[in-house]
């Protein structure tokens, strides 16, 4: 018998495609057939005809059941058959969800906006995310690598004697930032980000060059070949061809040799770097801003570092003695490449990310309680349907055919708001130049689309949840009239708003915390006037030094304060708010060096005080004679002006007027002033010692800034553009690095607290108003189903203000519900936020309290408007409709 | 006659087989009928497609049987398929006028 039998593969091809109303009658009678042709031509030839009527089926087929689905065509011979085709059922469902929309367009409008808002915003943040947290680290030994304790704190000395007695590591190189002027032809010197390390750098990276190569033992020593690698910007910058491998750049006034281009994507050990150079190193070198990178043994790990570390530490000990400040033998730790060079972005990203997912949680939330409401409304037609055969699978699958076409709108919704969201989030993020090398690419739109789906799925759950309750839907025909399915009490729909406002109140609560914390930021007092200030920071080449750069300097200052709408222009080598820096001790004349006290030096030009908006106290500002004094080489006695706490310090009780000093200079300084305090360190330090020198006695290192004072404080960013003019003409030595108001320089000192606060702020907004729509959805569908019950009341002469009152407490109950659940899960969250936060707890009661009444409010509000209309609705006509 | 286009190769071969089947004219048989006459093998999957696209036309009706033996669904040629089926004929008759059928077997001798 099993010769007749029709071959297993065509009969399951042919049986999948034909429609399931004609399936069994097709297929028998081509079984017949089959028969018919096994007795007649033998088996193999019925065999071949077999295969050869499935194969050349198929397309036809295929065509065919697109085509039913899509034209709807039923025959009507098959009116009365049981079934129908998946395929063909999902294309009618699409048809019919595609109707239902349309004919509801305020429902599609606020699902599709809802979801695409959530969908959109989360995208737009997985774009910016996934560089910074999933993608590898562009270096082949990214696992390998550690960062000895904190960088930017080794110095040469100690990088030499301990370069062969790291155990545990193959190599350790050195780096530290070396930002590099840069001259091309007539056009105005221009300041490169770079770095300067050991010739071994790449190699324990494990980066390699797109073109040429990285450095060579021994490129690093004293008076080698000066040569640099340049990043792949750079090289398009300079050209972009193979020429530019071997071709000189004039870097700091001297020549060097472009020796390789690093790969587009490479970065190290931020992507504003743009050139690498060897740094030569000296032995005895103590000027401590180097960071170590190490690459460890194979089958080290990273976790298990600590005897080596132990190790390393005794041998400082041995070899090293420090003061109270930077004792590299404390805090001894290796930390991973990852986590040094992007740990800091990190609890950014995440709360944001975190805020956003809960939007679209809370997005998803609303959408579903709107669908949940549509399936109520429609329970006559369900009931109806149910009666007339339909399956509850087959209800099932067109309710998630109509949440798919509004997850799929809203995925193409939100992808494009994505796209336009990208680069304002990736700006007002506080990830500074990582904003830059964020870029937007098609995976941001799947992942928009994939997360839409998602949503929708989870939408589509909770009215099937309640479908699934109630099992027989044709019980409810009976009763839909006068409750049905609208008759229960709406426990889903109200425990969906709960969860809403729990989630609101979880990012209100964030954003509360942020907007305190930002406050006592701004609170603190700088000390300077930082409204209509601008700043040029600059960089000179380290070949102009001593009278020329002081002639330079006082020359580009003349011409400064000339500008139109300049009221006073001076520079210093150092601002304030930068967090430190050029610091040392200082000891009144004659006393012990015991008594000296920690503080911070800063080289400035006359009416650098007045310019920056800080009062001399006591005494007088530098003038003529102080200069006269500078340029005598006689005279061995500097003039300075120190602030308030020096003078708490050093002289408690005594006028220091007059009185003279001792700290890095060899000649004494005599104090002729004395200046109000100043955050020169970082904003929230505690208030240090300073003192103030005249610039024509000393300036270390190239870099320094102008900074501006404006007759008018808005005028401040306009003139920036001339200054930088000037500068150039004047002082074309001088490398413009920056150009910024000292508004600015105080935005940035008051941290990534502030962009997180702006766009918690942003979120939270929209999160209330998420949940307000919530609360008005569901107050005005409990409201409408017992509209019934309330004209009989107030028919019998409950007055309309008490129904008013009894809707309102119901949103109202809603909201603060929620907000309990919010406030509980948002103590146990808000301590992400905890790096961000000055002077405010995670769990500090004031923003809370906020947050809540916030919701309360809004929950009262949303509540009212349907109130309103339920307390002040005439009952005749409602019994009349009912 | 707006409403009324002119048929396809394989649409006017099964009209034509419906007609010659009669009350027989269900899928399969319309199928062997055409393999019959045409001496061509041809799969269900086609004929069933283009019935379904004839009646979705209103060119061919279809129904079922409930009586003796397996319940099939049978087609009859309706009005609008008769007058599709004779302006088809008319037609392609019209064009054959002006050929020298002797000349072309002729020619297909060569």
């Amino acid at each position: 018998m099993s010769a007749s039998r029709f071959p297993s593969l065509p009969h399951a091809l042919l049986r999948t495609l034909l429609p399931r109303a004609e399936r069994d009658e097709l297929i028998a009678e081509l079984h017949a057939e089959y028969v018919e042709r096994v007795i007649m031509h033998g088996r193999r030839d019925a065999r071949f005809w077999a295969w050869r009527q499935a194969l050349h089926s198929t397309l036809p087929l295929l065509r065919w059941t697109w085509w039913r689905g899509w034209s709807g065509f039923e025959p009507r011979a098959n009116a009365y058959r049981p079934g129908g085709h998946v395929l063909k059922n999902l294309f009618t469902d699409a048809r019919y969800a595609t109707r239902r929309l349309r004919a509801r367009p305020a429902y599609t409008l606020l699902a599709v906006l809802t979801l695409a808002l959530g969908i959109g915003g989360t995208a737009a943040v997985f774009g910016i995310a996934r560089p910074l947290i999933l993608d590898p680290l562009p270096y082949a030994n990214a696992d390998r690598v550690a960062f000895f304790w904190r960088p930017g704190w080794w110095n040469e000395e100690e990088y030499t004697y301990l370069r062969d007695k790291f155990s545990g590591f193959e190599h350790v190189a050195f780096y530290r930032p070396a930002d590099v002027t840069m001259r091309d032809g007539d056009a105005p010197t221009r300041l490169l980000v770079g770095i300067a390390g050991s010739s071994d750098l790449f190699d324990v990276l494990g980066a390699r060059p797109m073109l040429g190569r990285t450095f060579r033992a021994g490129e690093d020593a004293p008076g080698a070949e000066p040569v640099v690698v340049v990043s792949y910007g750079l090289w398009r910058e300079l050209g972009g061809t193979p020429a530019v491998i071997g071709s000189r750049i004039t870097l700091d006034g001297a020549p060097r040799t472009v020796i390789g281009v690093m790969p587009r994507g490479f970065w190290f050990p931020d992507p504003s770097v743009r050139i690498w150079q060897p740094q030569p190193i000296n032995p005895q070198g103590r000027n401590g801003s180097y960071a170590l990178v190490g690459l460890m043994k194979p089958g080290e790990d990273i976790d298990d570092m600590g005897p080596h570390v132990d190790r390393l530490v005794q041998t400082i000990k041995e070899r090293f003695t420090y003061g109270e400040n930077g004792d590299k033998t404390k805090d001894a730790w290796v930390k991973p490449l990852r986590a040094e060079l992007l740990g800091k972005m990190k609890p950014a990203v995440v709360a944001t990310f975190a805020a956003m997912g809960l939007i679209l949680l809370i997005a998803c939330v609303n959408v579903a309680a709107l669908m949940l409401g549509q399936v109520e409304g429609r329970s006559t037609e369900l009931s109806v349907r149910t009666a007339l055969g339909a399956t509850l699978g087959r209800i099932t699958q067109q309710l998630v055919v109509e949440a798919i076409a509004v997850g799929v709108l809203a995925g193409i919704v939100g992808g494009a708001l994505a796209i336009v969201g990208f680069r304002l989030l990736a700006q007002s993020l506080p990830i500074g130049v990582w904003a830059d090398a964020a870029q937007f690419d098609w995976s941001m739109f799947a992942a928009a689309l994939g997360l839409a789906i998602l949503a929708a799925l989870l939408v589509a759950s909770v009215p099937l949840l309640s479908l699934w309750r109630q099992g027989d839907l044709r019980g409810a025909l009976s009763g839909s009239r006068t409750g049905g399915i609208q008759g229960r009490g709406g426990r889903l729909e109200r425990g969906l708003v709960i969860a809403e406002v729990a989630l609101a109140m979880l990012i209100a609560s964030g954003a509360a915390l942020l907007v305190r914390s930002v406050r006592n930021l701004y609170a603190i007092d700088p000390g300077v006037r930082t409204s209509g200030v601008a700043v040029v920071d600059f960089l000179s080449s380290r070949n102009f030094n001593g009278d020329t750069r002081i002639v330079r300097l006082h020359q580009a200052l003349d011409e400064l304060r000339a500008l139109p709408g300049v009221r006073s222009a001076a520079a210093a080598m150092r601002l304030p708010l930068l967090g430190g820096g050029n610091s040392w001790s200082a000891v009144i004349e004659g006393r012990p060096k015991e008594e000296a006290v920690f503080t911070y030096f800063r080289i400035v030009t006359p009416e650098y005080f007045s310019t920056m908006g800080m009062r001399v106290l006591q005494g007088r500002d530098f003038d003529q004679s102080d200069i006269a004094a500078a340029a005598d080489t006689t005279h061995h006695e500097m003039t300075v002006l120190v602030n308030q706490e020096l003078v708490k310090k050093l002289f408690p009780h005594q006028n220091p007027i007059g009185q003279r000093i001792l700290s890095g200079f060899e000649w004494p300084q005599r104090i002729i002033g004395v200046v109000n305090n100043v955050a020169e360190g970082a904003l929230t330090d505690k208030t240090e010692a300073s003192i103030y020198y005249l610039d024509r006695v000393a300036w270390f290192g190239s870099a320094g800034s102008f900074v501006i004072r404006t007759n008018r404080p808005s005028d401040a960013p306009a003139v920036l553009d001339n200054a930088r003019r000037t500068i150039q003409r004047v002082a074309p030595e001088f490398a413009i690095q920056s150009v910024t108001t000292m508004d600015r320089v105080l935005d940035k000192a008051v941290g990534p607290a502030r962009q997180i606060m702006s766009l918690l702020t942003l979120l939270s907004g929209l999160a209330l108003l998420l949940g307000a729509i919530g609360i008005y959805g569901v107050i005005s569908h409990f409201a409408a189903r017992r509209k019934r019950d309330w004209a009989i009341r107030v028919a019998l002469g409950l007055p309309g203000s008490r129904v008013i009152t009894h809707i309102v407490r119901q949103g109202v109950a809603l909201a603060l519900f929620g907000v309990v659940v919010g406030a509980v899960v948002a103590v146990a969250l808000t301590r992400l936020l905890s790096t961000f936060l000055y002077g405010v707890s995670s769990v500090d009661p004031l923003a809370f309290a906020a947050a809540s009444a916030a919701l309360i409010v809004i929950g009262m509000a949303a509540a009212f408007v349907p109130a309103r209309k339920a307390g002040t609705v005439d009952p005749a006509r409602v019994l009349r409709e009912q | 006659m707006s409403d009324i286009s002119l048929l396809g190769v394989l649409e006017e071969q099964i009209l034509v087989a419906v007609l010659r089947t009669r009350e027989d004219a269900y899928g399969m048989q319309i199928r062997r009928e055409l393999e019959r006459v045409t001496g061509r093998e041809l799969a269900i999957g086609a004929v069933y497609a283009t019935l379904d696209r004839l009646e979705a036309k209103g060119y061919l009706s279809s129904g079922r049987s409930f009586g003796d033996g397996p319940s099939r669904r049978r087609f009859a040629v309706s009005a609008k398929g008769a007058r599709a089926l004779t302006e088809t004929r008319t037609v392609r008759e019209r064009l054959w006028q002006g050929v020298d059928v002797r000349r072309l077997a002729l020619l297909a001798r060569a």
